[in-house]
């Protein structure tokens, strides 16, 4: 760590790249579950239209949580 | 209540609490794209209305208590709204009373939540007789108006004079109504929740697409890691009405009762900077004034989120002010499944003593759960999110949310849509535009346009 160069994004420090993939991953996740709603709808017996908003969240949510994983914290905290 | 549904109402608003406490801490999380994409997914996933405004008031107390957090300890704000107390906060830990204005933060908190509940259902309920009146419409210039749109006008205008850049913040309310009716008329369709995250998401998306700017990269760059300091606390009384002074209760209570009636129409954030302002520069003391300030704002960041949101909500059934029409617009929406608006279900088929009930509900057990977990875990939870939460995850996950409802709201060109909204609400900020002014423009704008089309002129 230590010298590598970020961007400062709303008060917060970023690697582009980093910033791609997570977006990638969230995104495509969502957009799986948003499209897999009309299936499970139909297993289930419910609307899709409501199904498919809350399918997608969860899906970008897993996204998330994926990426929390795989992607460096670039904040060093130390206790005073 | 049947027996299910309060246990339904105690696990909502425990969840709520405890997810919000979470968002709160992070930093960089913007309420409206935090609060209301949730709400908005609750309310499609065919949830009673009423108990998503169970969940909604719940994750007030929890994020407007949790969002100081970070601002205490380490000068970082938790949200939008917590940025107005930074100031206050550098330069009361210079006199190491981190811990002092960490408890006095979340006490008030308390303080604001309730006395906004009280005074919001008491003047909604005295003021309900109004609301036929303000939904009736008028014909000016051959076009129907209803009469709470000059509400909405109004209230657009005042928030664009106190912007930073209030000739800009003028000019663009009519052009940012165009854009908004123009986008609506070519997807044949009213959509806003796409419209409203775009908004939200816009002065991340402009810095963004700034980064990729060769020249304009350059002043963004920055040597990382990025270094936070984080303040030691000591122990903090469970008791929180030991923790406020005669004088802060005091001014937390009056200003908490104002504002959550003025966020009827009036910006939180704006607010919230006015008075902690006006009580800084009261003392001569300044480190006093810091922390009075400090405290009286954390009050005002509840009243405000509450009254902005039960106000409009119980009276107009329109959303005539930047809360209403930011984190609170799912209320507003209407719903197929329900055939009518969130919002008009709740009121419909709830009467007054259940929402009174339900509002005061959630919110003791949202600081019943909030309350003594901050006092003891603050620091800890602080630790933990600012050393494994990745800043690009997060954002991911923004960008993510918004790409989707904006494919749901008018597929492809929906996408397309929302970044020239988000570029225009971006520049706009840039520029000096407070989102609020945006947000309110969104819910003038149908009536705005054909004013503006009808115009002999």
């Amino acid at each position: 760590m230590g010298n590598e160069e970020y961007y400062e994004l709303y008060g917060e420090y970023v690697s582009l790249k980093e910033l791609g993939v997570a977006t990638l991953i969230s995104s495509v996740a969502a957009m799986v579950f948003f499209f897999l709603a009309p299936q499970v709808a139909s297993l289930i017996g419910v609307q899709t239209s409501g199904l498919s908003i809350t399918l997608g969240a969860i899906g970008a949510t897993i996204g998330f949580v994926i990426s929390t994983f795989i992607i460096k914290v670039k904040r060093v905290v130390s206790e005073v | 209540m049947d027996p299910v549904s309060l246990l339904l109402v105690v696990a909502l608003s425990v969840l709520s609490t405890l997810l919000y406490i979470f968002i709160g801490i992070l930093p960089g999380t913007d309420e409206t794209a935090t609060m209301a994409p949730i709400a908005l997914t609750l309310l499609l996933a065919g949830m009673d209305p009423m108990l998503v405004l169970v969940w909604f008031i719940a994750s007030i107390a929890a994020f407007k208590m949790a969002d100081s957090i970070p601002v205490a300890l380490a000068g970082i704000p938790g949200g939008v709204m917590a940025v107005p107390q930074v100031p206050d906060a550098l330069l009361a830990k210079e006199q190491g009373l981190a811990d002092t204005i960490l408890r006095k933060g979340m006490a008030s908190s308390v303080v604001g939540q309730f006395v906004a509940i009280v005074v919001s259902l008491a003047f909604s309920y005295y003021l309900m007789p109004a609301g036929d009146w303000l939904r009736a419409t008028d014909v000016v210039l051959g076009v129907k108006v209803a009469r709470w749109f000059w509400l909405v006008l109004v209230g657009t205008v005042v928030l664009a004079v106190t912007s930073r850049s209030k000739f800009v913040a003028l000019i663009s309310i009519p052009a940012v109504a165009l854009v908004f009716q123009g986008l609506r008329a070519v997807y044949g369709k009213s959509v806003s929740i796409s419209f409203f995250l775009g908004i939200t998401i816009g002065p991340m998306i402009f810095e963004l697409l700034s980064i990729l700017h060769k020249e304009l990269r350059k002043s963004y760059a920055r040597k990382g890691p990025k270094e936070v300091r984080l303040l030691k606390v000591g122990k903090i009384s469970l008791n929180p009405l030991k923790i406020l002074t005669r004088e802060e209760l005091a001014h937390s209570t009056i200003w908490s009762a104002v504002t959550s009636v003025l966020a009827t129409v009036m910006s939180p954030v704006g607010l919230t900077t006015l008075i902690g302002d006006l009580l800084r520069e009261s003392k001569r003391d300044k480190v006093r004034g810091a922390v009075l300030a400090y405290t009286v704002r954390d009050a005002i960041k509840n009243a405000t989120y509450i009254g902005g949101t039960l106000i409009p909500l119980l009276v107009i059934g329109v959303p005539t002010g930047p809360m209403a029409a930011g984190p609170a617009a799912p209320f507003f929406n209407k719903y197929e499944h329900l055939g009518m608006t969130a919002r008009d279900f709740i009121v419909t088929h709830y009467d007054y003593l259940t929402i009174t009930a339900m509002v005061l509900l959630s919110s003791a057990i949202a600081f019943l759960v909030a309350y003594p977990l901050l006092v003891k875990y603050s620091r800890a939870i602080t630790l933990a999110v600012f050393r494994r939460m990745p800043a690009e995850a997060l954002y991911g996950l923004f960008i993510a949310i918004v790409l989707m409802l904006s494919y749901y709201d008018a597929k492809i060109a929906g996408i397309f849509g929302t970044l020239v909204i988000s570029l225009v609400s971006g520049a706009l900020w840039r520029l000096g535009v407070s989102l609020g002014v945006m947000f309110m423009t969104l819910v003038a704008a149908p009536m705005l346009v054909s004013l503006l089309m009808a115009l002999p002129v």
